[in-house]
């Protein structure tokens, strides 16, 4: 009885264009895109800083500033010539983030202490506030410490010996490590690793549209009557779809892992490493899973057409996937926006998600994301129960 | 077969069937006819267990419905008046689909889809999807589907609504022929002429009650000064009429 029930639903589904799109098409082209388009934003060790420099002071210091900056890893140098106002304003609104300039007589005012004459940022108007903190910090360091080798360098004849002990002590200074959480020593977070989770989570919610599609085309067309009257209790109905849609979600979890393992990497992007729990993987896919089923009865059985219940899922889906951090990584989000995603289902699976590829966690870290899963998928079934008996019982 | 005793039956506050008594005996094709809202497909719901009732006796195969549902399912079959079935599986697809789903398996399968399948002319469209089918084919699968578990009561809710004139004749042939298997049939339809060539007994209804029952050639001679024969047609306006007339006063 069952495996009729998992043939059709199996059947239908792959005979929807439509459907599959939603569900395998679409999250992959996520997945692919947003690694990509965000890998150099996880590489500490690339340049994302652009900027060209106009040295007007041509000093000792105004070349070391510029030598220092050049040999930074976190930035690009341009070679470009800026005399006047227009060129600055095209530079701007160009490829550059920064302009900077050493004004005349620079190096004199850091030695006579003078705050008159300081260097200046011209920034481009969309440049974000991080960044121009990295770039003033940056500056800040290289002057000061270029400022003191040279008072250490005039010092050199009382004190023999002072700027070698100097230059040690900054070596020393430079040389930090880091290492991240759950990775190894070697290893770095990398945007495969953000956005296969994320993409993993929104496409799986998208079984709304398939599942509400068939389910209210039997109920308009009395196919489900016709099912009750041969003896298909409801349970066995509800069954029916629970199964084959969270074996559909598991399929997707896989494929789009198997993207980030070995398609990804095939078109210059970093390759996803699964961590080291797969048991914790599968609960929390579980979980996840039964939270998208039970959302997706909920809105079959409560809307009243296809075309109200793919409109609903489909917000319903976006606002999750936003509050979530699915669109936009939770990190970049204030601390009010991240308590607010912890109402969103797609955030717990998110976080569970995370743990196991981003965090190196095991299956006592996601059990709290996996059983709030369960739970609201639990919930949400329950709710879809009451509703359709409702239904039933005043003739569909 | 089937007998119904004083039925009643409220949707909220409005009466959809009300002191409602029939007995239907096993081999008929019985006709149910009355105007929209007069209590049909409330009936053949509740004889199909799909909606609850507030008062009164429901008796098929001798056993009490609400007491014995599955048991009684399992020997009956409805047609829905709706294409209940999936246009994007094919024909054959559907009917293994719902095969599965009442647990008809091995030579029972076998015997029964070519039953099924012969009886409504579907060989040639097997591998054919059920949207793509015509009209008249659609409802030749509907039946088809109702025809699997070799039902002894089939209840048919207006099969052949919005199809052609050759497609209907097809039908109509395709449910007369179930007579000779011995099943009973209880058929709705607006279509008198229908009613009048294929069934044997029939029930007027009208604002949920039975305003006339009977074998269907005594009641077409059945009337007010019994020397005129009356189609089914006046028979009909001229009962309703006289119902809502009392109903009125």
């Amino acid at each position: 009885m069952l495996k009729a029930m998992l043939k059709k639903e199996f059947t239908l589904i792959l005979r929807d264009k439509h459907a599959l799109a939603a569900l395998f098409i679409m999250p992959a082209i996520f997945i692919l895109i947003m690694s990509l388009a965000l890998q150099d934003a996880f590489k500490s060790d690339h340049p994302f800083i652009h900027y060209a420099l106009i040295d007007r002071d041509q000093t000792d210091l105004s070349t070391a500033i510029s030598t220092a900056l050049q040999s930074s890893e976190s930035f690009i140098f341009h070679d470009k010539t800026i005399t006047d106002k227009k060129q600055l304003q095209q530079a701007l609104n160009g490829a550059l983030q920064f302009v900077l300039t050493i004004p005349e007589g620079y190096s004199r005012a850091v030695r006579l202490e003078s705050p008159d004459i300081g260097l200046r940022i011209d920034a481009a108007s969309d440049v974000k506030q991080d960044m121009l903190t990295l770039f003033k910090g940056k500056l800040t360091q290289l002057s000061t410490q270029l400022s003191i080798q040279i008072m250490l360098q005039e010092l050199e004849a009382m004190l023999p010996g002072i700027s070698k002990k100097s230059e040690a002590i900054q070596k020393a200074n430079s040389n930090i490590k880091v290492y991240f959480s759950g990775l190894a020593p070697d290893q770095h977070p990398t945007s495969t690793q953000q956005s296969v989770p994320s993409w993993i989570v929104f496409g799986m919610f998208f079984i709304i549209i398939p599942m509400s599609t068939i389910f209210i085309n039997e109920r308009k067309q009395n196919t489900l009557m016709r099912m009750q009257a041969m003896n298909i209790s409801f349970p066995l109905l509800f069954t029916g779809k629970i199964v084959p849609y969270m074996l559909i979600n598991q399929i997707q979890v896989w494929l789009m892992i198997g993207m980030g393992i070995f398609i990804v990497p095939l078109l210059g992007g970093d390759a996803l490493s699964l961590g080291t729990s797969i048991t914790g993987l599968f609960l929390v896919s579980l979980g996840l899973s039964l939270a998208a089923v039970g959302t997706s009865i909920l809105i079959a059985v409560s809307a009243n057409s296809v075309e109200q219940a793919t409109t609903i899922g489909g917000i319903l889906n976006i606002l999750f996937g936003a509050i979530g951090g699915i669109m936009v990584p939770k990190f970049f989000m204030p601390q009010s926006m991240q308590t607010l995603s912890n109402i969103s289902p797609m955030s717990w699976g998110l976080e569970g998600f995370l743990d196991i590829f981003l965090r190196g966690s095991g299956v006592r870290e996601i059990l709290p994301e996996s059983l709030a899963l369960t739970a609201f998928g639990g919930v949400t079934l329950l709710a879809a129960w009451g509703i359709f008996s409702l239904k039933t019982r005043n003739g569909l | 077969m089937i007998r119904i005793t004083h039925l009643t039956k409220y949707y909220r506050a409005v009466p959809a069937l009300q002191d409602f008594n029939m007995k239907i005996s096993k081999g008929v094709i019985f006709g149910l006819l009355g105007p929209n809202g007069a209590g049909k497909t409330t009936l053949i719901s509740i004889l199909n267990g799909l909606t609850p009732f507030q008062k009164g006796d429901v008796e098929i195969f001798g056993m009490s419905l609400q007491k014995n549902l599955r048991q009684i399912r399992k020997r009956c079959t409805l047609v829905p008046q709706s294409l209940a079935l999936y246009e994007n599986l094919t024909v054959m697809e559907n009917l293994h689909f719902f095969a599965g789903i009442q647990k008809i398996t091995g030579s029972t399968l076998q015997n029964n889809l070519e039953h099924a399948i012969s009886v409504n002319r579907l060989q040639r469209v097997l591998a054919q999807k059920a949207g793509t089918l015509s009209g008249g084919q659609k409802r030749r699968l509907n039946i088809a589907i109702g025809l699997l578990n070799t039902p002894e009561i089939l209840y048919f809710d207006e099969p052949t609504i919005g199809i052609d004139p050759e497609s209907r004749n097809e039908i109509l042939e395709t449910i007369h022929s179930l007579k000779k298997e011995n099943q009973t049939v209880i058929y709705t339809s607006h279509y008198m002429e229908e009613i009048e060539k294929i069934c044997d007994e029939a029930a007027i209804i009208n604002h949920g009650e039975v305003i006339r029952q009977g074998d269907l050639k005594t009641m077409l001679h059945e009337t007010d000064d019994s020397t005129q024969t009356l189609n089914l047609e006046s028979l009909f306006i001229q009962l309703t009429r006289d119902n809502q007339e009392g109903a009125d006063a």
